[in-house]
């Protein structure tokens, strides 16, 4: 409990330094959302008025304050791009966002382990070398460069899915599903390669320590020793890395949601950046301190389960 | 083993090929019953590779029902190798061939992979070396024990549970219910030891394989490890190897003894035998090579080496009222550190030219009291006098202190860099002149720390501590991971680096064998705190405190 309120803390210091840090920069950067969107019609008075109807006069201090005790409410303003509440433009963005990071993680998770163990046990030999091969080169792919592969061969050759005909999930969700197993594919691809590689690692390292020997000695099959012993420690390590991941692809896969044309939060978050659209990026920067923070909270209580020394 | 008895177990295998125990026909049970184990021309060997060798070179030996058999020799000798080859655990690699390797009527030659495991575990246990690294630490020791019960026994949740505690106890440990639920870091060395002898137990082998069950174990930890060793023996008739380079430890519990030199048995006999008419050369060197307080005639020890230490008046470094404190992670953004003393308001000088030693079991503040003597700990309390002292320090690990990607020749020479000495010809030379002075090859220079057995670089380590001619070396268990003869041969050219520089040393060390043959005072440390200073004869002829007492009774005769 104690844990958990300290956690909370940290929680809530962590959101408040990353949003002052996120609206000061927005005052450093040149250009403004009032000079975008008022384009060609832009007059000193025109910015002026504007500036007025948006409250964008006052001083920074001024402003941050009321900008955080609006987002204490889960308030986050209007976007000046949309002319949306903030909250409705992330929620509805949020699911795609959600389900690629959910289905990359599964295929992550699903193929990486058993081929790890599998490389680090066969080490030396064929299949290690097979998987080692084929992992330097997914690893080496730049991912924009997968999708359009992906676009290509299974899309257009294979005609499994048709490029570009996204579909939201409210309308049908199984063909929603079926569309995003292949960003998703683009998604773990080279992650996979990562992890494989982190994990062959590890196995072949702890594979060297006693308590390995002592296992063999109690009678353990070698297939037990692996998967008993081995395993839960080899999969420390990995483990940080797979939150990094995790925490990656929550925060919206930029590229990938442009090759498929996702209407995810990192195509909103590109799209509000360059349009100044300051009251929608400074709460996905919210949402992306949030899902780091989760994350390495959900680490922490993972690592405790599988290390017992970490106290 | 007789020629008769070989000849009955070469028929058994003629008859039983596949290695399946038969059913015991009249005669041969009657000869061969108390048998258990008879290798016959048993080699291990590393075919291929850079280094090519034969580790284990065609050795025979038997050992009967219960009886308690002791390896000795230094490391590489074959020792821990003859044991894994017997447990079928080699790396991969290595080779095992062997005409014949009969263990309870099977010959492990022929046996399947899968009647092989079933061995391992069920009659043929072993305990390794290092408690520390051998048990998984992810799982709870209860955990681990229940496992051999899981893999040899059909037993329910609650059996199995109730047996593992009772093995637990069996084996000494204290709360064992409790312990039961521990997790391998919350347990002392001696309780792994203990926790593995359990396991080992628990399914009441035939064969238990210890190797160097208590190398790494303090002394009073050791003497009790044997004696459990010892009683399980006694009580369940286990047959016992017991692999040790420490001629004590095989003295102490073992009926019959081998010894191996380069892979070879070089002389075999009861204990008596060996101790009391050794016949091999090597077999005297191991003798003679045991630093002992037990030896009586040792004239070396005390007489050459030791000085009264009435001699030494001149005070070196002086140490009043210290205290180490060490504090522990803070928890999480807003916690508290734990603070911890490791050492606890100490007194005591350093005379000019002697060797003080300071003994205790790990943990006790030795090595603390050491760093914050050679200026490696800043956050101390008290005084040390003079503050300009510049000691040097030699560690234990003479693997691990060298860097492995710097030549011998830049090891050295680096002190000197930073002390200024700008020219690499006077580096050079200087480091010739260390390397000849602890007895390397000055070719050596150009060699890797990886290229040099562990007495070489612990020669390496002494260079490098003296090569900017400090007047106090520190020296934390120098000899600790050494073998006996190495060990003899490093304390030697200590001695006479003492007398050439007019050295001091501060000598730490757990060992009260090598204190003994080198100090010429004592300071007994346990728990942070001094609790005797003597001269070491005067120390054993007359411990004053409690602690100082156990610590002697635990030394192996």
């Amino acid at each position: 409990m104690k844990y958990l309120v300290k956690k909370l803390i940290t929680l809530i210091i962590t959101l408040l330094l990353v949003s002052c840090a996120a609206f000061i920069a927005f005052q450093v950067i040149p250009g403004d959302s009032v000079t975008l969107a008022l384009g060609t019609d832009f007059t000193e008075e025109a910015a002026e008025q504007m500036r007025e109807e948006l409250g964008l006069n006052r001083s920074i201090p001024a402003r941050f304050a009321d900008w955080m005790a609006g987002a204490v409410r889960g308030d986050f303003g209007t976007s000046s791009q949309y002319k949306q509440p903030v909250s409705q433009l992330i929620a509805d963005r949020l699911p795609v966002t959600i389900w690629l990071a959910v289905l990359s993680m599964l295929m992550i998770t699903v193929i990486s382990v058993p081929l790890g163990i599998l490389a680090a046990k066969s080490s030396g030999g064929i299949l290690d070398r097979m998987i080692t091969l084929i992992t330097q080169i997914t690893m080496a792919i730049p991912p924009f460069f997968l999708g359009i592969i992906l676009t290509l061969v299974c899309g257009i050759l294979l005609s499994w899915f048709t490029p570009g005909k996204y579909v939201a999930p409210d309308k049908d969700f199984s063909a929603f599903l079926h569309y995003m197993i292949f960003p998703a594919m683009a998604v773990s691809i080279p992650k996979i390669a990562m992890v494989v590689k982190f994990l062959r690692g590890s196995v072949l390292r702890q594979l060297s320590l006693d308590y390995v020997r002592t296992a063999r000695s109690k009678g353990n099959k070698e297939s037990a020793v692996l998967v008993r012993h081995v395993l839960k420690n080899a999969l420390i390590p990995v483990v940080t890395f797979l939150a990094m991941v995790t925490a990656d692809v929550l925060a919206g896969s930029i590229i990938i949601e442009q090759v498929f044309n996702l209407p995810g939060l990192g195509r909103l978050l590109v799209v509000s950046i360059s349009n100044r659209d300051f009251a929608v990026v400074q709460a996905i920067i919210l949402y992306i301190a949030f899902v780091v923070v989760l994350i390495n909270f959900l680490v922490d209580l993972l690592y405790r389960w599988l290390d017992p020394r970490v106290e | 083993m007789s020629e008769r008895m070989y000849e009955n177990i070469q028929e058994n295998i003629r008859k039983n090929p596949g290695g399946r125990p038969e059913k015991n026909t009249g005669e041969n049970r009657r000869e061969g019953s108390d048998l258990l184990l008879a290798v016959r021309n048993l080699s291990v060997a590393f075919p291929g590779g850079k280094r090519e060798a034969t580790v284990v070179d065609t050795i025979s030996f038997s050992l009967r029902t219960g009886e308690v058999l002791g390896i000795v020799g230094e490391s590489g000798s074959g020792k821990s190798m003859t044991a894994l080859a017997l447990m079928g655990l080699l790396k991969k690699g290595a080779v095992r061939s062997a005409d014949a390797i009969l263990f309870d009527g099977k010959d492990l030659n022929r046996v399947s992979a899968e009647e092989y495991r079933d061995i391992r575990g069920r009659s043929m246990a072993m305990i390794f070396q290092e408690p520390m690294t051998s048990l998984n630490p992810v799982y709870t020791v209860g955990n681990q024990v229940e496992e051999m019960l899981k893999l040899h026994a059909h037993l329910s949740k609650e059996e199995r549970k109730q047996k593992t505690i009772q093995a637990f106890e069996e084996a000494g440990i204290r709360d064992s219910a409790e312990v039961w639920g521990k997790y391998p870091h919350q347990l002392s060395g001696g309780q792994r030891q203990r926790v593995m002898i359990a396991m080992a137990m628990i399914c009441e082998p035939k064969l238990l394989i210890a190797d160097e069950p208590t190398t790494a174990l303090d002394v009073t930890i050791q003497a009790r490890i044997l004696a459990l060793i010892k009683k399980l023996n006694r009580e369940h008739g286990t047959a016992v190897i017991l692999i040790s380079h420490d001629l004590g430890v095989i003295r102490n519990i073992c009926d019959r003894t081998l010894v191996m030199y380069q892979g070879k048995i070089v002389e075999r006999g009861s204990i008596e035998e060996i101790f009391s008419n050794p016949k091999e050369n090597y077999t005297r060197t191991l003798l003679d090579a045991v630093p002992g307080i037990h030896k009586r005639d040792d004239a070396k020890a005390a007489g050459a080496y030791g000085t009264a230490a009435a001699e030494y008046r001149d005070i070196l470094v002086s140490v009043r009222d210290l205290t180490v404190a060490y504090k522990g992670n803070k928890e999480g953004l807003f916690g508290r550190r734990r603070v911890t003393e490791a050492v606890s308001h100490i007194d005591f000088d350093i005379y000019k030219g002697e060797i003080l030693g300071l003994v205790g079991e790990s943990g006790c503040g030795k090595s603390t009291t050491a760093k914050a003597i050679a200026g490696l700990i800043d956050s101390y309390t008290g005084t040390i006098t003079p503050d300009n002292r510049k000691p040097q320090m030699v560690f234990q690990d003479p693997y691990g202190s060298l860097n492995p990607c710097k030549t011998i020749g830049w090891i050295l020479e680096e002190p000197l860099k930073m002390q200024g000495m700008k020219r690499a010809v006077d580096r050079v030379a200087k480091a010739k002149e260390l390397l000849a002075e602890v007895g390397l090859p000055v070719e050596y220079a150009a060699r890797y720390p990886r290229d040099l057995s562990g007495g070489q670089r612990q020669r390496v380590a002494i260079a490098a501590a003296l090569i900017t001619g400090p007047q106090l070396l520190i020296l934390d268990e120098p000899v600790s991971a050494l073998d006996v003869t190495v060990q003899a041969q490093i304390l030697d050219l200590l001695q006479r680096i003492r007398r050439q520089h007019n050295l001091t040393y501060l000598f730490i060390s757990h060992d009260m064998n090598v204190i003994y043959q080198i100090c010429d005072r004592v300071c007994v440390m346990t728990q942070g705190t001094i609790v005797e200073t003597a001269a070491p004869r005067e120390l054993i002829a007359n411990p004053k405190h409690e602690y100082t007492r156990q610590l002697l009774a635990s030394v192996p005769e």
